[in-house]
């Protein structure tokens, strides 16, 4: 996350020694004791075999000797990796247009901008219920094809149209969301800029290429950083498309699908579905590190 | 886009008449005509988008009993609307009782999570102290948690609590979560800190200067908060489902997978179940937005 | 995205806080299993999605129970369909199970393992003649003494077929297929036909279909898997021919119960194996489809249809041993599952129950003679999946057998590789 610097900080000291604390306390002691106390024990499990009824013994490094043998474990890297490809410039650019588009106060803007946030505010199950029902092969998209001529598709059979169509409906979903962080952003954007650079002649394109995107360019990051880390551990709309075996031969399997295939329900091999779980976590801490570190780079 | 453009304009409502001189920009400036209709014309292409798998969810949960909803080609109105599925599916299920639980969940939610993301988020943003930087990161690092590994953990914890089977046990793990906790710190970075320096001249210690001056700055992303909290609640499965047994505590969203029978599923009665779970969402976010977008154009959410 | 935790996420368990507290004995069999004492306190009572359409039927009997036994208060808790594994998962590790709780025998296995399902042969072989042999067989574990649940009700259920698609391809729509071979042939002259517009079936091979096809599943003692035998290579390399033909639908790899299940609603594929409970779900739902519905005996060449069974178990840590197998005995007895069977079309696991003229009499109906049907083929009926088929087998089978379909292996090596997974699966379970 950027963090500019605090220049009055120094001056603004009037501060009880213990405050600081007490008012980091109450999220602290929540996170700790309700996220990162039971991840710790993810990490532990991930050195034993242990199983969901059986507590199991240290194995060492064993299961994440089994994971670099496992294919499962391959597909789903890759699947996540390809999400994050497919699904990060898209959420980073679509909402910057989508926010462009509704800055302007034009008569019934907020209800376009309301309307425009719905699919962020329905659960994701709705959603996946709603989509899958619409691109089935004699669904709402298929016969709207058909009309048109063309042939149906089978989005929801195909190893990658169903990725695409999982990939599709994240977009859906975080269009409005993403939306709403540009349109913060944009706000701050001073309108002289602009103007200097209508007067100067800059159509349209030129000014979102020289003004709009410098401007909002730490968002950019911003979303980028949020958006990758969001797609690489994607589970619910793959999850909804594909099935819960991942799709053809479970070539659609995304990483967090296998710790849930591999590790829930009463027989799941909780042990190794921990080791899984700490690569998605390493992996999303690299990303959020590399995104960050790209963003240094570029504005030195 | 071309199918987009099929959308029947008539079933939005109407933009104002463009008498054009009327119509100008943030900044003040007249738009042009074409210009208008361009916008208007992406607009309600985005709209068909987004809505319109809500208003075909709709459309079916109106379809009466003799109605054939999985006709090909599907039909996008209703023949003979009827409300009948949600009188159906208030007798299959006691949908007050768990919208009431859901709404405390929820609500508590709220509470939890605009006091306990402001405070955390302040201490980040604003207050100098040993260790800030890695209360920052263990935020930051609880938010790339994959929470789908450590649901169990959870629920262990919960049971030495003596919380499980409680609404407290429901709330208790999302109520200060992460990514809000972020939020606010962001917004309070944002802040200039010329206000906050003005009221410490005047003697106001740091718990005066948090509530009279730099909270109500950031009510916008309060509002964000606020939303996203009661969002989080509302639409959560599993969670609520593992921490409770007992049925008269069960919230919305697990009251309503009862209506996916063991023995037959009806369309009609899960599409009327969805809009059920959906429509008091978006009546808060019509209700709140105006707050919301003022948050957001506070810079609240700006990174 | 804002997502709190992901509503789906099933993901559950894998992390569990050392020490499991909840799994004490571990290992073998019973613990304090005296069910001879008195009859007396609380106990809690687990369904599994039942509460929605039942509930006046399960009020009314914990009412009689309470009353033929004072001193006895049950409490009873329904759970949704979706996630029922997971919750039970979180309470066994948690130490929360309820008493009296309802499982299928795949559920009942792990428990079983892990000493938390009560030794019925121990604690209540006395009741062990008033149910159906293949029924009470259902729930003992390759590898232990013993039965660990109480039978509940049964399902099974014809073929269904849409009449009027067979019409189309010029199949007699009067004379359904009624053995593999005839099933397939109808299938591939169907898609042909129709140029692969309409497909015949909408489910790969499940394990439970290859039971029915003739194919031995696992070795007697229940150490290692077996459907990788000539017969299951010839199932699948069935199954490969149709889905090139198209016969076998192309959504098939992903299909799900409930998806295929609406493909035959819509019609868009020509036969489906349902149950009685589907009929009024037709006629409800697909009023079109309904006019042209043709029902035929389930397919089997072992001479034994497949029936899913229902179950109560008692919880082995359970502080109320006595009452609570009295109460799952009481609710799985002749005459309350009668009346449950009369709520609904399912077939209850008593003996001589299916004698009842309910079940015998035909009045002309549809229902009733997909009923009477189910009823009389129960008697021989067999649970084919075994019992220690876990979901994460059940996985590596289905993604083996859609890799041959493919054609992205051969139907030898698909079956091959499956039974290799399953089998080091089974180990890991141990």
């Amino acid at each position: 996350m950027a963090s500019p610097t605090v220049p009055g900080a120094r001056r603004v000291r009037r501060q009880l020694p213990s405050s600081p604390w007490l008012f980091a306390a109450p999220g602290l002691l929540i996170t700790g004791a309700f996220i990162l106390y039971p991840f710790v024990s993810t990490l532990v499990n991930s050195f034993t075999d242990r199983r969901t009824l059986v507590p199991g013994e240290y194995v060492g490094l064993d299961n994440f000797r089994e994971l670099l043998h496992d294919d499962m474990f391959w597909t789903g890297l890759r699947n996540s990796t390809l999400y994050v490809l497919g699904v990060v410039p898209a959420l980073v650019l679509l909402p910057l247009l989508l926010a462009l588009l509704v800055q302007k106060n034009i008569p019934g803007i907020t209800f376009f901008r309301s309307a425009f946030y719905t699919p962020v505010v329905a659960s994701i199950v709705v959603v996946g219920l709603i989509w899958v029902w619409l691109l089935d092969e004699r669904g709402l998209v298929n016969s709207l094809l058909e009309t048109l001529g063309a042939s149906p598709v089978g989005f929801l059979s195909d190893q990658w149209l169903i990725l695409l169509s999982a990939m599709t409906v994240t977009v859906w979903k975080g269009l409005g969301y993403y939306m709403i962080i540009y349109l913060a952003a944009l706000a701050n954007v001073p309108r002289e800029l602009h103007e200097a650079a209508a007067v100067d002649g800059a159509g349209a394109v030129r000014r979102f290429l020289t003004v709009t995107v410098p401007a909002v360019r730490s968002t950019m990051v911003l979303v980028a950083a949020l958006s990758s880390v969001a797609a690489f551990k994607v589970f619910s709309e793959v999850y909804l498309m594909a099935g819960p075996s991942g799709g053809p031969a479970g070539e659609d399997t995304t990483l967090v699908m296998l710790v849930q295939r591999t590790g829930t329900g009463l027989t799941g091999r909780v042990g190794y579905a921990s080791a899984i779980s700490v690569v998605v976590f390493v992996v999303t801490v690299a990303l959020m590190l590399l995104v960050l570190r790209a963003d240094r780079k570029e504005e030195s | 886009m071309s199918v987009l453009e099929k959308t029947p304009p008539t079933a939005q409502p109407r933009p104002a008449p463009a008498r054009e001189p009327r119509i100008t920009d943030e900044h003040g400036r007249r738009v042009r005509v074409w210009e208008l209709a361009l916008r208007y014309l992406l607009l309600l292409g985005v709209l068909a988008l987004t809505i319109g798998p809500f208003l075909w969810q709709l459309s079916t949960s109106l379809k009466g009993p003799t109605e054939d909803i999985f006709s090909s080609p599907p039909k996008f109105l209703p023949s003979d609307p009827t409300l009948h599925n949600y009188e159906r599916v208030a007798d299959t299920i006691p949908v007050w009782d768990y919208a009431l639980n859901s709404l405390k969940v929820a609500a508590a939610n709220v509470v939890t999570n605009c006091v306990g993301a402001a405070l955390a988020g302040y201490a980040l943003a604003r207050l100098r102290y040993r260790g800030r930087r890695v209360a920052t990161l263990v935020f930051i690092l609880a938010m790339l948690v994959p929470v789908e590994g450590i649901i169990i953990a959870q629920f262990t914890t919960m049971r030495e609590l003596g919380l499980n089977n409680t609404l407290v046990g429901v709330v208790l793990p999302g109520c200060v979560s992460a990514l809000n906790v972020l939020l606010m710190r962001n917004a309070f970075l944002n802040l200039p800190y010329e206000i906050e320096e003005a009221a410490y001249v005047d003697g106001a210690n740091v718990w005066q200067r948090f509530c009279r001056i730099a909270l109500p700055s950031v009510k916008g992303t309060l509002a964000v908060v606020a939303i996203f909290a009661f969002m989080g609640a509302w639409d959560d499965f599993l969670w609520p489902l593992i921490v409770l047994s007992d049925p008269s505590k069960f919230t919305l969203t697990i009251g309503l997978n009862y209506l996916h029978g063991t023995f037959a599923n009806d369309e009609r009665l899960v599409a009327a179940g969805t809009i059920i779970a959906v429509a008091p969402l978006i009546a808060l976010f019509a209700c709140l937005q105006r707050y919301f977008f003022r948050g957001v154009g506070e810079g609240a959410v700006k990174g | 995205m804002p997502t709190s935790r992901r509503t789906f996420a099933v993901a559950a368990v894998a992390a569990l806080v050392l020490p499991l507290s909840a799994c004490g004995s571990g290992g073998d069999g019973a613990g304090p299993a005296d069910a001879s004492g008195k009859v007396e306190g609380d106990i809690t009572f687990q369904t599994w999605n039942l509460r929605a359409n039942f509930k006046p039927y399960f009020e009314g009997l914990i009412a009689d129970f309470e009353k033929k036994y004072p001193g006895t208060e049950v409490k009873w808790v329904d759970q949704p369909g979706e996630g029922y594994a997971d919750k039970i998962s979180a309470d066994a590790a948690g130490g929360t199970l309820p008493d009296v709780v309802n499982v299928s025998p795949d559920l009942v296995a792990p428990l079983a393992k892990a000493g938390l399902a009560l030794d019925l042969d121990k604690a209540a072989g006395q009741y062990e003649k008033e149910y159906l042999e293949g029924a009470w067989a259902s729930h003992r574990i390759p590898g232990m003494d013993g039965t660990y649940a109480f039978p509940w009700y049964l399902n099974t259920g014809p073929l269904f077929y849409n009449k009027s698609l067979f019409d189309k391809a010029g199949l007699d729509p009067e004379q359904p297929p009624r053995t593999y071979d005839e099933v397939f042939d109808a299938a591939l002259r169907i898609a042909e036909k129709t140029g692969g517009d309409t497909a015949t079936l909408a489910n790969v091979p499940t394990i439970e279909d290859f039971g029915r096809y003739g194919v031995p599943l696992m070795n007697e003692e229940g150490t290692a898997f077996t459907f990788n035998d000539a017969k299951g290579v010839q199932l699948l390399t069935r199954y490969k021919e149709l889905y090139e033909a198209k016969a076998l639908d192309s959504q098939a790899l992903t299909a799900t119960p409930e998806s295929s299940g609406k493909k035959f609603l819509t019609g868009a594929v020509a036969m489906n194996p349902g149950s009685a409970l589907d009929l009024a779900n037709f006629k409800k739902q697909a009023p079109n489809l309904y006019k042209n519905i043709g029902i035929t005996d389930q397919i089997t060449s072992t001479g034994h249809v497949n029936m899913y069974v229902m179950g109560l178990m008692v919880n082995a840590q359970s502080r109320r041993t006595p009452a609570a197998v009295a109460f799952a005995h009481f609710v799985t007895d002749a005459a309350h599952q009668m009346s449950f069977a009369k709520q609904v079309a399912i077939f209850p696991s008593t003996a001589g129950s299916l004698d009842d003229p309910y079940f015998t009499k035909e009045d002309g109906t549809d229902e009733t003679r997909v009923r009477v049907a189910a009823a009389k083929s129960l008697k021989g009926a067999v649970n084919y999946t075994p019992v220690l088929f876990s979901e994460q087998m059940k996985t590596e089978l289905r993604n083996e057998v859609a890799k041959a379909l493919q054609g992205k292996q051969s139907p030898q090596e698909a079956l091959d590789n499956a039974v290799k997974a399953c089998d080091r699966l089974l180990q890991q379970q141990g």
